[in-house]
């Protein structure tokens, strides 16, 4: 199989709201798609099963055609993934903490150490490595929730509002990294900046109430609606709340 | 990739790592030692044996008796806390998005945590037993056998507590509400039921607060009589009765919480 992220007919209802509504969306090795959508639209929670934080009402969801829903642990063996604003722990450090994520995911000894090294001073944390993470602002989470994502060198990342809480020079320094990684990676991203995903992704997938809007590379849709990535985000999402 | 087992032993060494970081571990250490002291000094400041309702001679036993009943009794309230929040707060403060996406069974996490929990719980355990044993020794230059059964009993106690505070730590919202929930329960709600079951004639064997009186009643010394009715209840547990029973209430509530943790959603 060629496909990273398979979603078939996937549909979650909160209660009675329903935030997922049959939504079915392929995404190829190597491809980077962005999931955008008005507030509500169901983006959070098409990753959070994914990353099997959710059960599906109904459908299902593929990692490397691995059922996420059946063989969660095997299915996130080869994704990093930021969901939400993720917590730390606040009294462990982000040494110890990317030592016990690393540790989950078979690494260990040299390597990990290295790789801990290598990917805090990706996201500029290398002087923050020993310091309690209880001490942390929003940015500084963010930015290592980033080297958590990145820190097994998976070949999928599955990345919700990635640079939320950064400060200007953070979101351009996140976009370094997600634009070097896309290189050799499937990147699929919720966002509800345009002009990030524009600069990161080369698809996007426009979701509102839980249905697939439109599915296409950004340059495609441009030249169909002969507007740009956030003319065509407002018609299509007209009337959305 | 690790095995289960290996990622049990992750879990567990970073659970304790965080139990040990906080200040509430020490907070609990200081206090149980500090309780246990007192004990031993109102013991034999106010001559506890012979200001009893109904009298006894002094004994190394009845003096393990009554500093172990407050010395082990104390770090059982503790583990309480500890155990509290330990699964409701991957929730409540989001660090579930974090260890959640891994590939670790939710099970591991939930057993890693029970042990790091118990861990932590036995160090002030047999902290407050050193102490006692210290006491024993010093004092009547001897060592009741029985005081190594109350020290069992009570680590067997310590897990069925455990095991109630995981349970409400996987069905509710909040770790200071799992706290309360295992406290009120533990405390209050098991010790009316077992007092009213006495009250009518029927022993309470089966209720928790009842068999973990066992710690005590595993000297032998019937301590419902040497209070002379002060105490509610008539009657005393058996030891390898309450074992049991312990052991039943470890069981269910921890299986149970696996399960609650298992089909829990990251909302």
């Amino acid at each position: 199989m060629n496909e990273s992220i398979t979603i078939e007919n996937l549909s979650k209802y909160y209660n009675n709201f329903l935030a997922l509504d049959n939504l079915s969306l392929k995404v190829k090795r190597n491809e980077d798609v962005a999931l955008v959508g008005p507030n509500g639209a169901g983006k959070t929670t098409a990753l959070k099963i994914l990353c099997g934080l959710l059960r599906p009402s109904s459908g299902t969801a593929y990692i490397n055609s691995i059922n996420v829903i059946e063989e969660r642990e095997r299915a996130l063996s080869e994704v990093g993934a930021i969901v939400e604003t993720p917590e730390f722990y606040p009294f462990l450090t982000p040494n110890e903490t990317l030592s016990y994520l690393g540790r989950l995911r078979g690494m260990n000894g040299h390597e990990l150490k290295s790789r801990i090294n290598e990917v805090l001073k990706l996201v500029k944390l290398d002087e923050w490595g020993n310091v309690r993470i209880e001490k942390f602002s929003r940015g500084m989470k963010q930015r290592l929730a980033l080297a958590q994502a990145l820190l097994h060198d998976p070949p999928i990342l599955i990345l919700d509002e990635p640079t939320l809480g950064l400060d200007p020079r953070g979101m351009v320094e996140m976009r370094e990294v997600l634009k070097e990684a896309r290189k050799e990676k499937t990147v699929f991203f919720a966002s509800h900046l345009l002009a990030e995903v524009a600069q990161v992704c080369d698809k996007v997938a426009l979701i509102d109430h839980g249905r697939l809007l439109v599915y296409d590379s950004i340059a495609r849709l441009k030249r169909k609606y002969r507007t740009s990535l956030e003319g065509v985000y407002l018609k299509l999402t007209e009337g959305a709340i | 990739m690790n095995t289960e087992f290996e990622k049990l032993k992750i879990v567990t060494k970073y659970e304790l790592l965080k139990q040990f970081r906080r200040k509430r571990f020490y907070g609990a250490l200081i206090i149980t030692i500090i309780a246990q002291v007192l004990a031993i000094a109102l013991y034999k400041g106010l001559n506890i044996p012979g200001a009893l309702p109904n009298p006894l001679p002094d004994s190394p036993k009845l003096f393990a008796l009554f500093i172990t009943s407050v010395g082990l009794s104390i770090p059982i309230l503790f583990a309480v806390f500890f155990a509290g929040d330990s699964i409701t707060s991957e929730f409540e403060h989001k660090t579930g998005y974090l260890l959640f996406p891994n590939p670790v069974k939710k099970g591991t996490i939930v057993v890693g945590k029970y042990i790091a929990c118990f861990l932590a719980t036995a160090v002030i355990l047999i902290s407050a037993y050193v102490v006692s044993v210290i006491a024993l020794v010093g004092i009547y230059r001897q060592l009741p056998v029985e005081t190594w059964g109350s020290l069992g009993l009570s680590v067997v106690l310590a897990c069925s507590v455990l095991s109630l505070a995981f349970l409400f730590s996987s069905l509710l919202k909040g770790g200071m509400g799992a706290t309360i929930a295992t406290l009120l329960t533990f405390m209050l709600v098991l010790p009316i039921i077992s007092s009213s079951l006495s009250y009518s004639g029927h022993e309470p064997w089966f209720m928790l607060d009842y068999a973990g009186d066992s710690i005590a009643s595993v000297y032998g010394i019937p301590f419902a009589e040497m209070f002379g009715g002060m105490g509610m209840r008539a009657t005393t547990p058996d030891p390898t009765v309450s074992f049991f029973v312990m052991l039943a209430y470890f069981a269910f509530p921890f299986i149970l919480s696996i399960w609650v943790t298992k089909r829990r959603e990251m909302l």
